[in-house]
């Protein structure tokens, strides 16, 4: 690659608050310096606390000038989190990037406006073999789960980071070398497996989907709840409009008429949570909650 | 209702119209009365006990509180003012078969029957005493009760309430009382959680319920409808679930919600029982 002779090797590492997206960088750039490389290292992690975007750029080479990457710069991305990883994906190289994710899908609050029972979050629609088709090199990788055999669902970051001494010309040795002395003494042994795991996966081909990491990875949040049909049924002569549910409703669907009884004035909001029938001190209101099987439910599961 | 269904209730998710008397309803309480979201708090942990209504004995007083024992659909014993305490103590005596709840008032029980709520805790019999706090006499007319907060209007004191205000629960513990909860009405599942607790405590068990008076209470006191009312409770509860220590200086007089006390004293009925045994055991040999 011209670009690692003339100027410095670009890896960006992206991925939510708290899963190690720091530790991986800092591994490297440690490693990196070890090496007798210059490094530099940014990032951003405070307001992002535990759940938001984390993302920190590592440019080492004999001379690095700037700390931050250029967009369609990076070498390569390592993203910890599936969505955070396609929110950079511009950031790579268009044509010789290489994009080492975790398929594991940790959906933000702002993804589940939608809060009717069984709603898709609107979570990025891309499935893992979508994305390698417009990648040279790519990994989709199930870390997580990797990370979850081994004892330790927290050592997702370390499986990723044997995928990634796989794009780089370092001995594994020194890589695990600096993992260890980076990670509590009592997780040594499981890093290291995790380490060489992940590195023997990417070895095993250039453009990789793990076959049950795109799986879990497409049907998961539909699983989970499965559609449901709401009836909400108010018994108007019980009914002494004391306003109770029409505060309470979370999505305020619910409003007095001109008699002062309660009625459902915008069916499509409820989500059938069943806090008015919960909250109503005349039990005037009945939710009840069908599972839908119609045959377009069946045939989509 | 048929053989069938009343077989298979415990086992169909739960609907209050399975343990409400329909002909009674809909009910006398005054809209956004709090008092209706207790009742089906506890007929909800009835259900989830899967206790049979022929079974079950609710016992009440007088007051707003009161009238909740005719609208449950299962054995119930309306009492003279201040004494569904008394009454039940008899019943649980006479029929340790029963689960025996008592749904009483802050004035029925705190004011007019002080002393039986005091004795009741003390002896500790098996039964759940479930005191609806809206703090006000609702029905006679909105005086005054032992729990109406510091400055609030009543019809009796037209000046605001200068007296001290009873912390039933204190009260209830320190007497002895084996179980001591409180809840707010809005956080109706976890009221139902707390009374379930209670009902399955071996001994005397005392859940207050903090309710809400809109007519006669919180309108003359400019507290709002019962919307604003409950979300008020809310906003100075503090559950036992709650582990941090940051605020409670900031919050003096928060209300502390969920388990409050738990004990294993013994139980009076059980211990008073096997007395009776004894004696007639002995009685029959001196014949």
């Amino acid at each position: 690659m011209s670009s690692r002779t003339s100027g410095p090797t670009n890896v960006l590492i992206v991925g939510v608050g708290g899963q190690g997206v720091i530790m991986v960088s800092k591994v490297l750039a440690q490693l990196c310096q070890n090496q007798g490389h210059q490094v530099k290292q940014s990032e951003v992690h405070g307001m992002a606390k535990r759940g938001g975007g984390v993302f920190s750029h590592v440019r080492f080479g004999a001379q690095v000038w700037s700390p931050t990457i250029p967009e369609g710069e990076a070498d390569i991305l390592v993203a910890l989190e599936w969505a955070e990883g396609l929110r950079w994906i511009n950031f790579m190289k268009p044509d010789s990037g290489i994009f080492i994710a975790d398929c594991q899908r940790i959906v933000p609050p702002f993804a589940c406006r939608d809060r009717g029972r069984g709603a898709e979050p609107a979570y990025a629609p891309q499935t893992p073999e979508e994305i390698m088709e417009q990648v040279s090199t790519g990994y989709a990788m199930d870390a997580t789960g990797m990370a979850e055999r081994l004892g330790n669902a927290r050592a997702a970051n370390t499986v990723l980071l044997g995928a990634l001494s796989t794009a780089l010309d370092f001995a594994p040795e020194a890589w695990l070398e600096v993992i260890e002395a980076f990670v509590p003494p009592r997780t040594v042994e499981i890093n290291r497996n995790a380490f060489l795991e992940g590195r023997a996966w990417a070895m095993a081909g250039s453009k990789r989907v793990d076959e049950t990491a795109s799986g879990l990875h497409r049907h998961r949040e539909v699983a989970r709840h499965g559609p449901v049909n709401t009836v909400v049924e108010i018994i108007d002569e019980w009914c002494k409009g004391c306003d109770i549910c029409v505060k309470m409703c979370p999505e305020r669907c619910l409003r007095l008429d001109g008699r002062l009884v309660a009625e459902l004035a915008l069916p499509d909001l409820c989500t059938g949570c069943r806090m008015c029938e919960l909250l109503c001190p005349d039990f005037a209101i009945r939710i009840t909650n069908t599972a839908v099987t119609d045959a377009v439910t069946e045939a989509a599961q | 209702m048929n053989m069938e269904t009343e077989m298979n209730l415990q086992d169909r998710p739960f609907d209050i119209n399975d343990y409400i008397r329909l002909n009674m309803m809909p009910h006398f309480l005054c809209p956004g009365c709090g008092h209706g979201i207790a009742l089906r708090a506890l007929l909800w942990a009835v259900h989830e006990l899967g206790l049979d209504k022929d079974r079950l004995a609710v016992v009440s007083g007088i007051g707003c509180s009161g009238r909740l024992s005719a609208y449950v659909d299962a054995n119930s014993f309306h009492t003279t003012h201040g004494r569904p305490l008394a009454f039940a103590t008899g019943l649980a005596l006479a029929r340790p078969d029963l689960t025996v709840i008592v749904i009483t008032g802050d004035g029925d029980s705190l004011a007019i029957g002080g002393n039986h709520l005091i004795h009741a805790c003390r002896r500790n019999l098996n039964m759940t005493c479930l005191m609806l706090n809206n703090e006000i006499y609702g029905m006679t007319g909105g005086q005054v009760s032992p729990t109406t907060s510091a400055d609030r209007y009543t019809t009796t004191t037209p000046a605001g309430n200068r007296e001290p205000v009873f912390d039933a629960c204190a009260l209830a513990a320190a007497a002895g009382a084996g179980f001591v909860g409180r809840e707010v009405t809005l956080q109706v599942t976890g009221l139902k959680d707390l009374i379930r607790k209670a009902i399955a405590h071996d001994g005397f068990s005392f859940v207050e319920v903090i309710s809400d008076c809109t007519e006669i209470y919180g309108r003359k006191n400019d507290l709002g409808a019962s919307p604003e009312m409950m979300l008020g409770q809310k906003a100075v509860m503090r559950p036992d679930t709650y582990r941090s220590t940051v605020d409670v200086p900031f919050r003096p007089n928060a209300l502390k919600t969920g388990v409050l006390q738990q004990t294993d004293r013994p139980e009076y009925g059980s211990s008073y029982r096997a007395m009776v045994a004894a004696r007639q055991r002995d009685s029959g040999e001196d014949r």
